[in-house]
């Protein structure tokens, strides 16, 4: 139940939190910080995400089937204290790649229109 | 990572507070569930702040962490609130049945104590990796405290929950509580049958007998079945549900009205129990059934731990700290005061879709 590709589209479009959170887990496991520390990484810290945030979401997505949490165990570049780690279902890497292949076709309109350069650049600084 | 300066840390103590406080706003079940790992994330990014110099930097985490509580706290309660009136209207079960609802969180721990030269005790938890059997079935825990001369408990106790186990899954029978009933009668029947084969006095040392307490989540229901005096509790909120029925003599004389516990206590019959598994074929298993609720946390456990530490306390733990967390220090507090016996415990939170 719940893996259908009928499923997976009625969960479109995604939250920019949840698909946040996805993309965060697309290679590793992590905790809530560590998904926090990801998305600041990876976005030069323009993207930031409280807990509240954070974990409503993580709940809803455990829900949805999205993610499970894989244990709780510290983490030895912090502290000892031990924290839930969370991973991505099959069903949450489906969700991820259809939320990403909607946004390209996005992108691709915009670059019919001529709002971005076509093949790429995105980031606009250049 | 480096240590922080005093003043820092002094700074970190007072937000933590701030924070920990502000969580209240959150619904009860919200704030159960995450409060801990929130506070822990709010920590880590409290110091990444402090490593940083900037003085707005501080103005912008502060301003994110008002939006971000401000939203979340709005959208959680109106969550919380939907998910009230749909149980008004006697929705929510249908939802709850159609989206294989139940989570499970789970930790187990046995450990021999500090006098007691072998272990007993023996639990088994059983969560169905496939969908089917675990909407069909549900999960499985059982705590069995064996007894009997020459280390016959630990047979007892093994042969108790390996037979539950085995009976309760392929018991065709739809009725969750009478199949868990039957799977503990059978369990039994079987020592009861290894013990009439025991003729001669020499033999008869041999006797052995346990307790059990087995209990099945299914769906948003606890099932629960025993016999002896390992005890379930259902832990929600503030309150501690006994739902096991205790075999002891002391609380069997106060359950009868023939005394109170104190005078009950006064005759010193200890750890005497008025039934166990393989005494008796006419053996009458306590069997009953609770409604869970999201983040209700379920814990078996044998008297050496529930005779010597209070209710309330197990309480305190299981709700502070994760399952496996709760179960190690469930068990080193048992020991802390004197370990006499095997202590035993299982601990598993409850997670219903809402």
């Amino acid at each position: 139940m719940g893996n259908t590709e009928q499923n997976v589209e009625k969960l479109l479009p995604l939250t920019p939190a949840v698909f946040a959170i996805l993309l965060a887990l697309a290679d590793q496991e992590r905790h809530g910080y560590g998904i926090m520390q990801e998305l600041a990484l990876r976005t030069d810290g323009k993207l930031r995400m409280g807990p509240g945030t954070l974990y409503g979401s993580i709940k809803r997505m455990l829900a949805d089937g999205l993610i499970r949490e894989s244990g709780e165990r510290p983490d030895p570049t912090l502290d000892d204290e031990r924290r839930r780690y969370y991973r991505l279902t099959d069903f949450g890497q489906r969700v991820a790649q259809a939320e990403a292949r909607r946004l390209e076709q996005l992108v691709h309109v915009a670059q019919s229109k001529r709002l971005l350069p076509e093949g790429g650049g995105i980031g606009g600084n250049r | 990572m480096n240590p922080l300066p005093p003043d820092a840390r002094r700074s970190q103590a007072r937000a933590e507070q701030f924070y920990r406080l502000l969580l209240h706003l959150y619904p009860v079940a919200f704030r159960r569930t995450y409060e801990r790992e929130m506070l822990l994330a709010f920590r880590a990014c409290y110091r990444d702040l402090l490593q940083q110099s900037h003085p707005h930097e501080r103005l912008r985490f502060w301003s994110m962490i008002a939006f971000d509580l401000g939203i979340t706290v709005c959208s959680e309660r109106l969550r919380s609130c939907v998910a009230f009136c749909k149980r008004l209207l006697g929705r929510e079960r249908n939802y709850l049945m159609a989206s294989a609802l139940l989570r499970l969180d789970v930790a187990a721990l046995t450990d021999r104590g500090l006098t007691r030269d072998a272990n007993e005790d023996t639990l088994i938890s059983v969560v169905p990796p496939d969908t089917q059997t675990m909407q069909q079935k549900g999960a499985l825990f059982v705590v069995a405290d064996g007894m009997g001369g020459h280390t016959m408990g630990e047979v007892a106790s093994d042969l108790a929950v390996t037979t539950i186990r085995e009976t309760y899954y392929q018991n065709p029978e739809n009725d969750t509580l009478t199949a868990l009933r039957q799977a503990v009668e059978q369990a039994n029947e079987t020592i009861v049958q290894r013990n009439e084969t025991l003729r001669t006095r020499e033999e008869a040392s041999r006797w052995m007998g346990t307790t059990c307490v087995a209990a099945v989540l299914k769906d948003d229901r606890v099932y629960i079945a025993n016999a002896g005096d390992s005890l379930a509790y259902l832990i929600r909120d503030q309150e501690v549900l006994q739902l096991a029925q205790n075999h002891s003599w002391e609380v069997e004389q106060v359950r009868l009205g023939a005394m109170t516990l104190e005078e009950a206590k006064a005759q010193g019959k200890g750890n005497v129990i008025t039934c166990c598994l393989g005494d008796t074929l006419e053996l009458e298993v306590y069997a009953a059934t609770e409604q869970a609720q999201d983040g209700d946390i379920l814990v078996l456990c044998t008297d050496g731990l529930h005779g010597l530490i209070g209710e309330e306390e197990i309480r305190a733990i299981v709700q502070q700290y994760g399952p496996e967390e709760s179960a190690a220090r469930l068990v080193a507090r048992a020991n802390e005061s004197g370990g006499p016996d095997n202590i035993t415990a299982v601990v598993a939170r409850i997670s219903l879709a809402a």
